[in-house]
């Protein structure tokens, strides 16, 4: 290795970048599992922590606490959105006359659409880089590292924990979520457009699936799984000082995003297959 | 001292957000621009968050498409999915992902380095020296922001209308032809000027806050990582909020 090294500097320069990408995402999937592992030590030695943590994670801590924390946040976020169905399928409906079906739109495109897509940018904004910071300042404090000193086993203490409260948190906060989109999109058919409340309930409530409602909740839990994931390992391997903190918050925003979204297509295209399932006539 | 965060804090940030606002509008025109720092941070923003850009623009595009186009199979109309594709990638998506990207890897990159340069009392160093960090730091940091927010937000157009091409072709059968015939039948020239407008202002709120959030930084690398945490959660607030305001006046506007 070291005569070849000297001898081509640049290709075997590649050549550890490309291994130290590899050995990067190795240590993640194992970081991944471990986590995962543990999950059951979290129900028998740290109830008490998953508890604290739940609390936490549903009302924010600091200046996110006042404005009305995490429920309150993901609540407005996906009111925009699901004021935003309304607008747009208001606008764009009644260019051919049929504004009467909004209603519909709010009941398909909120379910299908908007609010998982919205709930998934809320929740890593607000639980999962709330985890990262945290996890990180612990990090650089070398307060996991004492931890470890204590004997206490860190990924079960911190991660898992983390993991387990995020996904028990999301059921809450996605039916909040669901009931702040369809409230915002009623509403603002209703009363800034002045559509008729009947007509917006008959149409709303013929088109709204149960069923459709309840993928939607398994997409909540499954991106919530991920997330928690990903902000977790980012926090835990924080390095270098107060801007490496930060730093580490924004590459798991950008990673949790991107896989977030993506798991949302793939479970979608599993769930609702290729026609749709989808039955506009009954 | 036991109160937790008191109440007036959050009317206080705003507060303290519009009045460096305003001190960014009356400091751009003020000589010397700092022309360095807005090309190292524009170059910044935009290598940070051209990889997500394109890693987010094509799933949302093909979940989009994919949820219109059952629709439009069942009306019989899969014809008009560029029509809704075009519609949708250009006055929704586009903004709101180039937002996504700015906001979570181009602000919380600036959040966090102004937030070390504050902590370690480097932003106290330049005041003492003379310098203005609102004119030397935050002016360019907004101005590249809002720059590469344009930018990125027609790479978003075009990687969305690329996607859901292949996605509605390829997986949905529909005819390549209508799908570029129907592009145009309802998103206009206008449509994209609003988008690039949002997208514009999207830029612009994303750069004040992770700059007014990095300058105000408090206590060590848990104040940096609260910083940036805040910065994240509010400019997604600020974005939503925008985007739904823009939209209103845009659909009002162009028709």
């Amino acid at each position: 290795m070291t005569v070849a090294g000297a001898r081509l500097p640049r290709s075997s320069a590649a050549l550890k970048r490309w291994g130290t990408g590899w050995t990067r995402v190795g240590l993640q999937t194992l970081f991944y599992a471990k986590t995962l592992r543990y999950i059951g030590d979290v129900f028998r030695s740290y109830r008490s922590e998953l508890v604290r943590l739940i609390a936490q994670m549903g009302l924010g801590t600091g200046a996110l606490a006042v404005i009305g924390g995490t429920v309150a946040i993901v609540g407005f976020l996906t009111m925009t959105t699901g004021a935003l169905v309304s607008v747009a399928g208001y606008n764009q409906l009644s260019d051919i006359g049929v504004e009467a079906l909004t209603g519909f739109a709010s009941a398909y495109f909120n379910v299908r659409l908007a609010a998982p897509l919205t709930a998934g940018v809320a929740l890593a904004a607000t639980i999962g880089a709330g985890a990262t910071a945290q996890l990180g300042a612990m990090r650089i404090n070398e307060e996991i590292d004492a931890l470890e000193v204590m004997g206490i086993r860190t990924i079960a203490y911190l991660a898992s924990t983390r993991v387990v409260a995020g996904v028990l948190v999301v059921v809450p906060l996605y039916c909040v979520a669901a009931i702040s989109a369809f409230l915002s999109a009623k509403l603002s058919t209703t009363v800034i457009y002045g559509q008729s409340a009947g007509v917006y309930d008959h149409y709303f409530s013929t088109f709204l699936y149960p069923m459709d409602l309840v993928w939607s909740f398994v997409l909540a839990v499954a991106m919530a799984l991920v997330i928690m994931l990903v902000h977790t390992y980012y926090g835990f391997t924080a390095a270098g000082g107060p801007a490496g903190v930060g730093e580490a918050v924004g590459r798991a925003v950008r990673t949790s995003l991107v896989s977030s979204s993506a798991l949302i297509v793939f479970l979608s295209l599993a769930i609702y297959g290729q026609t749709g399932n989808f039955h506009l006539s009954g | 001292m036991t109160v937790s965060v008191p109440a007036w804090k959050p009317a206080a940030a705003v507060g303290g957000l519009f009045a460096m606002g305003l001190d960014v509008l009356v400091l751009l025109p003020r000589r010397p621009f700092a022309w360095r720092e807005f090309v190292r941070q524009a170059w910044f923003v935009a290598r940070v968050s051209l990889l997500p850009t394109v890693m987010l623009a094509i799933p949302y595009s093909v979940l989009v498409v994919f949820t219109f186009n059952i629709l439009l199979l069942e009306f019989g109309a899969a014809d008009f999915s560029g029509t809704t594709a075009a519609f949708a990638t250009v006055t929704q998506i586009g903004p709101i992902v180039t937002v996504l990207v700015v906001a979570g890897a181009g602000a919380t990159a600036m959040c966090a380095d102004l937030g070390a340069r504050t902590i370690r009392e480097e932003v106290d160093a330049m005041r003492v020296m003379g310098i203005n960090p609102i004119q030397a730091l935050v002016v360019p940091r907004v101005l590249a922001a809002t720059l590469v927010a344009i930018l990125l937000s027609a790479v978003v157009i075009v990687v969305g209308l690329v996607g859901g091409f292949f996605f509605s072709v390829l997986v949905q059968h529909v005819t390549p032809g209508a799908y570029g015939a129907g592009m145009t039948v309802l998103t206009h020239a206008a449509d994209v000027v609003v988008a690039v407008i949002k997208a514009a202002l999207f830029g612009l709120a994303a750069g004040l806050i992770a700059c007014y959030k990095g300058i105000s930084v408090e206590g060590g690398p848990a104040g940096v990582g609260n910083a940036v945490n805040e910065t994240v959660v509010y400019t997604f607030v600020a974005l939503f909020a925008i985007n739904i305001v823009a939209t209103a006046v845009g659909v009002k506007v162009v028709v």
